[in-house]
């Protein structure tokens, strides 16, 4: 358990010592009222060089990546998975931390494991792949300049649907409460409330990232409308769902629904005209990371154009690297999914951390929406 | 100097030493015994107890604060309205997965205990437990897969004329789903109960002009009784903190408790807090119902 913080004078320590330390560690841990640090991340001993443990999505990684990385550096990669950003944060400041020496948070909590000085600073001179970016991609606002992270993909998130099953098509998320009828129990939205209100409050002509407590109740209040509609809300399982033809339309993020639109042509996907969210995940070295070089060697991998091309098109999702962009096919270049026209990313934000009271409303109206 | 010969144990001597042996080996015994599990136990179910208890005394806690108990607020969050709603619907969920399962479970227990041919039992209660066999992910999938929209159950529905269902993402597919993971548990107790039926006071019973349906209720549930509410009360716990079945098949209205506390730790908003008073609840829940149990459970048992 963390840190009730014990030493033991010099280099030895006697049996009687140990005990009487143990004895104060267990009852610091049951009952002390001194307090003990709730999850403290200490670098973990695992520092073997030829072994680099990543955290990742799923999605972001295969056997071809991780052998062709294993041929040039003989580190072997081995990627642990998380499904959410919380999640992901949870885990690594339950103790997790000292694990991992890559990990793979979005835009907002990048800026949040910055303030919570969890990341280290880049040395720049190790990644020089880095000004081979698009310009917008190099000064992102989460961390300017990219001190501590490497962006590796980015999306949008919009609305896939079944064009047999939809008339007109959508075009905006204004279509889900104009044409509720037809869509009873055959929409999912994102399981991310932050996502689903923002695209609300998107919707009401709000900021995606509003703290205004009255227009979080009004993008409430909007959504509770199109609840008998919503089928669920989840993250993954509507892919199943759309190609089966159980559901019309669903929220997602662009890259899965590149991935899945190939299998079923009836299905399109939609930027919302009035803006959405534009979401970027980057790479970041923890400062509690074993093995720094390995560490550096993988971001400096990943940023190789023939790399981060050939995953593009591998793993279906859109690069910020402008080099790698010229070496796509064209097929790839136009495909309007992975690169939206600049028209449709103006309009868009990128998810911004909020105030945790701020935080807890719109918990509160999740907790509200979901039980009702 | 002579040294008398150490005197063999008398028969006065050996049975005072083997009524009341000394303490060391009075204890040895247990505590070997014991000892692994107890420390098993400790280590890994008290002592994070008591952690969760300490954190649930600290307001909006988050991870890297320390912990410093100072007040109840997290347990006033919990009896808020929206926290409270969900508990209500939490223990409703439980309770009807309950009433399904005895519902359902007894005329089955009561088959295959009573009714059928003894040589057959073992392999009928084999055959009735073999779901628990797999994974219960595996379950509830295969229930999304009967139960969507065009899944099989509508599929077959409209093949024989029938209108479809839209059960999926509604409460029913919860209550469906729940009650199946647990129908096992509830047969295997209430077999065991009903095994035992005491057949001499059916025939009594019937003997003296009871009907079946007086004999039922007045001989057989009664004797069933403990098993009942053993059954019951394990269902009851066991859906109760069930995470998977409402999140699957539950749809827009999946909120549990289990989920909500899930929320706090890993969810949007870390509240570390809130998440261990909501848990010390749930627990105390639990425990009551069990010391429920054992009061009641006990005495209906020696009335018979």
């Amino acid at each position: 358990m963390p840190s009730t913080r014990l030493s033991f004078s010099g280099g030895h320590s006697t049996r009687r010592q140990f005990l009487k330390a143990s004895a104060a560690a267990a009852s610091g841990l049951a009952l002390s009222s001194c307090g003990w640090t709730l999850a403290n991340v200490r670098t973990n001993v695992r520092t073997a060089s030829d072994v680099l443990y990543i955290y990742t999505w799923a999605g972001y990684t295969d056997r071809e990546l991780i052998d062709q990385f294993y041929k040039e550096t003989q580190i072997r990669v081995i990627a642990d998975v998380f499904s959410s950003n919380e999640e992901m944060l949870a885990k690594v400041q339950a103790g997790a931390g000292g694990a991992y020496s890559v990990i793979y948070p979005s835009d907002y909590m990048v800026r949040r494991q910055i303030d919570l000085n969890m990341l280290m600073e880049l040395d720049k001179s190790r990644l020089p792949g880095l000004d081979r970016l698009f310009p917008k991609f190099r000064d992102p606002s989460y961390d300017r300049d990219n001190r501590y992270s490497v962006p590796l993909s980015w999306g949008t998130t919009g609305l896939i649907y079944n064009r047999k099953a939809l008339n007109p098509p959508p075009t905006d998320w204004q279509y889900l409460w104009d044409y509720q009828q037809q869509l009873t129990k055959r929409l999912t939205l994102l399981n991310d409330q932050r996502e689903v209100f923002g695209a609300v409050l998107r919707s009401l002509g709000y900021s995606y990232n509003s703290t205004n407590p009255d227009e979080i109740r009004a993008a409430y209040e909007k959504l509770v409308r199109l609840k008998p509609a919503i089928a669920a809300f989840n993250s993954d399982a509507w892919r199943t769902q759309i190609l089966t033809g159980d559901l019309k339309i669903a929220m997602c993020y662009s890259s899965d629904a590149n991935e899945i639109t190939p299998e079923n042509t009836d299905l399109a996907y939609v930027h919302p005209e009035s803006g959405s969210s534009i979401w970027t995940d980057a790479l970041v070295i923890p400062r509690t990371a074993p093995n720094i070089e390995g560490a550096y060697a993988w971001l400096e991998f990943m940023l190789r154009p023939e790399v981060a091309a050939r995953i593009c098109e591998r793993l279906s999702f859109a690069t910020p690297n402008a080099t790698a962009f010229e070496l796509l096919p064209r097929e790839v270049q136009t495909n309007t999914t992975l690169f939206p026209p600049e028209s449709a990313i103006e309009k868009s934000e990128s998810l911004e951390p909020i105030p945790p009271d701020v935080g807890e409303i719109y918990n509160r109206y999740w907790t509200k929406l979901t039980s009702g | 100097m002579s040294v008398s010969p150490p005197p063999f144990s008398s028969t006065s001597d050996l049975t005072p030493d083997a009524t009341k042996p000394r303490w060391g080996t009075r204890w040895l015994g247990p505590l070997v015994l014991l000892g692994p599990a107890g420390l098993w136990l400790l280590l890994l179910l008290v002592l994070p107890t008591l952690v969760i208890f300490q954190l649930s005394l600290v307001p909006n806690i988050r991870p890297g604060d320390i912990v410093n108990p100072s007040g109840i607020d997290n347990y006033l969050l919990v009896f808020n309205p929206t926290n409270f709603r969900v508990i209500v619907r939490s223990l409703g969920l439980a309770v009807g997965t309950t009433l399904l399962c005895l519902g359902l479970g007894f005329p089955v227990a009561y088959w295959i205990a009573v009714l059928a041919p003894k040589r057959w039992r073992n392999l009928l209660l084999l055959g009735f437990i073999l779901p628990l066999w797999t994974s219960s992910l595996l379950r509830t999938y295969a229930w999304i897969t009967i139960l969507r929209p065009t899944g099989v159950l509508n599929s077959i529905l409209s093949t024989i004329g029938l209108p479809t269902l839209e059960i999926l993402n509604r409460t029913p597919a919860v209550l469906v789903g729940m009650s199946y993971s647990f129908l096992p548990y509830m047969v295997l107790i209430l077999y065991s109960s009903l095994e035992k039926l005491d057949r001499a006071l059916l025939e009594a019973s019937a003997d003296l002009g009871a009907t079946p349906p007086q004999t039922f209720w007045k001989i057989t549930v009664p004797q069933a009784l403990p098993g009942i509410a053993a059954g019951s009360l394990l269902v009851f716990i066991t859906s109760l903190g069930d995470f998977i079945d409402p999140e699957l098949l539950g749809g827009a209205s999946s909120m549990t408790v289990a989920r909500l506390i899930y929320n706090q730790f890993l969810g949007q908003t870390q509240n570390w807090g809130f998440g261990s008073a909501l848990s010390v609840v749930l627990i105390f829940a639990v425990s009551l119902s069990i010391a429920l149990l054992l009061k009641y459970g006990d005495s209906s048992a020696t009335q018979r």
